[in-house]
C-alpha cells in the first residue's frame, strides 16, 4: 500500500498534472480550430503557426521588456486584426468554391508553410527560452507542483469556461451558432455574417496566440513548434467531434491523460502512436466524434 | 429526331472526356522528348549530379500521379500517401540489402501495397472529405513514428548502404548507380504508370470514379458501389505510390523517416496542385516545376518555402486547375483543329 502510495505521490500523480497542463494547452489550440470548423466549414492548417506566432510575440515583446501579464492581453488582441485579413483576405477568396474543404485545407497549409518559413528568417532556426513568469514550486498534499504549471491549469480553464459561456448563453454566442447553424437565415434575420464569419476566424486565431503566449515558458519557442503541436490539437479536435466545443474539452484532457499515463508504461515515444491510434479508431468506429457540432444542437 | 440530338449529345459529352485524355498523352509525349534531349545533353556533357536530380523528380513525380488518381479522380485528398512511398522505399531497401534483386524488390513492393493498401483502404474509406484528409493523415504518423522507433529499421538514422543492382529488363541491362541508365529506366517506368492510370481511368471503372466526384449519393441508383470503385481507387494510388517510392532506394542507397513524413506527402499536394489537379499528366509536369523550383530559389536562399508556398496559394485562388488547367484546353484545341 505504502509502496503504491509513494507511486502515487512521487511517479503517477506529477505526471498527470504535467498531462493535466498540457492538456488545458492543447484545448485552447484545438478550441480554435473547432470554432473555426464549426462556423466557418474550414479546416485551418495554418492554426499551429498561429500559435508558434502568438509564442514568437511573446518572447520578442518580453526581452524588450514587455510585462507577462500585459502580454496575456496584447498578443491576443494583435493577433485579431491579423486573423481577419487574413478569412477576407484570403479564405473568402476560396470560399464559395465547389470543394470548401479541399480548395480552404489547401490553401491554409499553404499559409502554414510560409508562416513557418518567415518565422525562421525573422527569429532564426533555433529554439530560444522565455523566463518563467512565476517561479517556485508548491507542495499540494504532499504533491510538487510547480507554482507556473498551476497558474497555466487555473488561468487555462477559467478561458475555456469564459469561451463556453459567451458561445452558449450570450446574445453575441446566439448570432455565432446561428450563423454556424444556417447561414442564409440567420443573414435574412439580419446578422452580417460575413462580419461574423471574419471575427470569429480572428477569434480562434487570437485563442492559438494566447496559447502560445501561455506556453512559451513552458515549451520553448522555435519556428517548428506550432506542426508538431497542432498534430495533437487535431486529433483532440477529431476525437471530440469537429465543432463541438464540450468534445474538445472532454477529449483534450482525456488524451493527454492516456499519453502522460501511458508513457510511464511503455516507452514514451509511442505515447502519440498511440493517441493517434486512438483517432484513427474513433474515426473508423464513431467518424462524428464524442459530441455533436457547434449550432447542432 | 429527338433521340438522335440526344445520341449527338452524348457522343460529344464522351469525346469531351476522351479529347482531354487524348491532350493528356500529347502532353506526355513532349514530356517524353524534352526528358530524352535533356539525358542526350546530360550523357554529352558527363553530367551527373542534374541527371540524378532529373531521376529523383521522376520518382516524386510518380508519387504525385497517385496523389492525383485520389483527389483528381474521387475526389478525397491524402494527406498521408507518404505512407506508401515509404512503404515501397523501405521494403525495396530491405529486400535488396538481402538479394540484390531489382524484381524481387518490386515484386515484394508491389505485395505489400495490395496487402497494405486494401487493409488502410477499408479504414479510410470509412470516411469522406475532411477526415478523410485526417484519417490518411493520422495512418502516415503512426506509420511514421513506428518506422522511426523500430531500431531493426534503422529507427531515426534509416537504411544506409543499400547496394547497386543490375536491373535485367530482357533487351538490356541497367545498373541503378548509371546516371543516364538510370535516368531513362525510371522516365520509362514512370510512364508506363502513367499509361496504366490513363488506361484503368478510361475503363468503366474509371467513368464510375468520376461519376463518384460528381454527385456520390447518385451512383449507387444507377447500379454502381461506390465501396468498391473507392477501394479500388486507392489499392491503385497505393501500388503507384509503393512502385515509386521502391526506387528511391535504388537511386540514393538509402532511406530514411523523413520519406514517411507529412512532408513527403504535403509535396506531393502541392505537386499535383500546381501540376494540375484530375489530369494525371499534370503531376509529372508538377513533379519537374517543383524539383526546378527547390533546386534554382533554393540556390538564392535557403527560405526557398516562402516562394514555393507562395507559388502554391497563388494557384489555389487563381488557378485552381494549376499549369494544366491553362496548358491543356490549348493543346485540346489544337487536338480537335487538327482531326477536322
Amino acid at each position: 500500500m505504502t509502496a503504491f502510495l509513494d507511486y502515487f505521490q512521487f511517479v503517477l500523480a506529477p505526471q498527470m498534472i504535467t498531462g493535466l497542463s498540457l492538456g488545458v494547452a492543447v484545448v485552447l489550440v484545438a478550441l480554435g480550430l473547432t470554432i473555426i470548423f464549426g462556423l466557418l466549414d474550414v479546416i485551418n492548417m495554418s492554426h499551429g503557426e498561429f500559435y508558434a506566432v502568438g509564442a514568437y510575440l511573446a518572447l520578442s515583446l518580453g526581452l524588450s521588456g514587455v510585462s507577462f501579464w500585459l502580454l496575456l492581453f496584447i498578443v491576443p488582441l494583435a493577433m485579431v486584426p491579423v486573423g481577419y485579413m487574413v478569412e477576407r483576405g484570403l479564405i473568402q477568396r476560396v470560399f464559395n468554391k465547389p470543394d470548401r474543404h479541399v480548395t480552404t485545407l489547401l490553401l491554409t497549409f499553404g499559409l502554414g508553410l510560409v508562416m513557418e518559413e518567415v518565422l525562421k528568417v525573422v527569429f532564426g532556426p533555433n529554439t530560444q527560452r522565455p523566463p518563467t513568469p512565476i517561479s517556485g514550486a508548491m507542495d499540494l498534499f504532499g504533491v510538487i507542483l510547480p507554482n507556473y504549471r498551476a497558474f497555466l491549469i487555473v488561468v487555462g480553464l477559467v478561458i475555456i469556461g469564459l469561451v463556453a459561456i459567451v458561445l452558449n448563453k450570450t446574445r453575441l454566442g446566439a448570432v455565432v451558432r446561428a450563423a454556424a447553424f444556417d447561414r442564409n437565415m440567420a443573414a435574412s434575420l439580419g446578422v452580417p455574417v460575413t462580419r461574423v464569419y471574419a471575427l470569429t476566424f480572428a477569434f480562434g486565431v487570437a485563442l492559438a496566440g494566447l496559447a502560445g503566449v501561455l506556453l512559451a515558458p513552458v515549451f520553448s519557442v522555435f519556428p517548428t513548434m506550432g506542426r508538431d503541436f497542432v498534430f495533437l490539437a487535431f486529433t483532440v479536435v477529431i476525437v471530440g467531434g469537429m465543432g463541438s466545443i464540450a468534445g474538445t474539452v472532454v477529449a483534450g484532457l482525456l488524451l493527454t491523460q492516456v499519453q502522460a499515463i501511458s508513457s510511464l508504461i511503455v516507452s514514451p515515444v509511442w505515447s502519440d502512436p498511440i493517441v493517434f491510434g486512438i483517432m484513427v479508431l474513433m474515426l473508423v468506429i464513431r467518424p462524428q466524434g464524442l459530441f455533436g457540432r457547434l449550432g447542432h444542437a | 429526331m429527338r433521340d438522335s440530338a440526344n445520341i449527338m449529345k452524348t457522343e460529344t459529352a464522351t469525346d469531351r472526356l476522351g479529347l482531354a485524355m487524348r491532350a493528356s498523352h500529347v502532353l506526355v509525349a513532349v514530356f517524353v522528348v524534352a526528358a530524352l534531349a535533356f539525358a542526350a545533353i546530360g550523357s554529352w556533357s558527363g553530367d551527373t549530379f542534374f541527371l540524378r536530380l532529373a531521376t529523383e523528380a521522376l520518382i516524386f513525380a510518380g508519387f504525385a500521379l497517385s496523389v492525383d488518381i485520389l483527389l483528381g479522380y474521387t475526389g478525397l485528398l491524402s494527406l498521408g500517401q507518404a505512407l506508401y512511398f515509404g512503404l515501397g522505399a523501405y521494403v525495396s531497401a530491405v529486400v535488396l540489402k538481402e538479394v540484390p534483386s531489382f524484381w524481387a524488390a518490386m515484386g515484394a513492393a508491389l505485395v505489400s501495397a495490395l496487402v497494405i493498401g486494401f487493409v488502410t483502404g477499408l479504414v479510410a474509406n470509412r470516411v469522406r472529405g475532411v477526415y478523410f484528409a485526417l484519417v490518411t493523415f493520422g495512418l502516415a504518423q503512426v506509420a511514421a513514428k513506428a518506422v522511426y522507433n523500430t531500431r531493426s529499421l534503422g529507427a531515426s538514422d534509416g537504411l544506409i548502404g543499400v547496394p547497386i543492382v543490375p536491373i535485367d529488363i530482357g533487351v538490356t541491362t541497367v545498373m541503378s548507380n548509371s546516371p543516364v541508365g538510370f535516368f531513362l529506366f525510371t522516365l520509362a517506368f514512370i510512364v508506363v504508370l502513367y499509361a496504366i492510370c490513363a488506361y484503368l481511368l478510361d475503363t468503366p471503372f474509371g467513368r464510375v470514379l468520376v461519376a463518384l466526384r460528381a454527385n456520390e449519393a447518385r451512383v449507387p441508383f444507377l447500379g454502381y458501389s461506390t465501396r468498391h470503385a473507392r477501394l479500388a481507387a486507392y489499392v491503385l494510388a497505393a501500388v503507384i505510390a509503393t512502385l515509386s517510392g521502391a526506387l528511391y532506394p535504388m537511386l540514393r542507397g538509402f532511406v530514411s523517416p523523413e520519406l514517411l513524413f507529412f512532408s513527403t506527402s504535403g509535396n506531393a499536394v502541392i505537386t499535383v496542385v500546381l501540376g494540375g489537379v484530375g489530369t494525371l499528366v499534370g503531376a509529372l509536369y508538377g513533379g519537374v516545376i517543383l524539383t526546378i523550383l527547390k533546386s534554382v530559389v533554393g540556390s538564392m536562399t535557403e527560405h526557398h518555402l516562402i516562394v514555393i508556398g507562395l507559388l502554391f496559394m497563388g494557384t489555389v485562388i487563381f488557378l485552381p486547375k494549376g499549369l494544366m488547367g491553362f496548358v491543356r484546353p490549348r493543346v485540346e484545341r489544337l487536338i480537335s483543329g487538327k482531326s477536322k
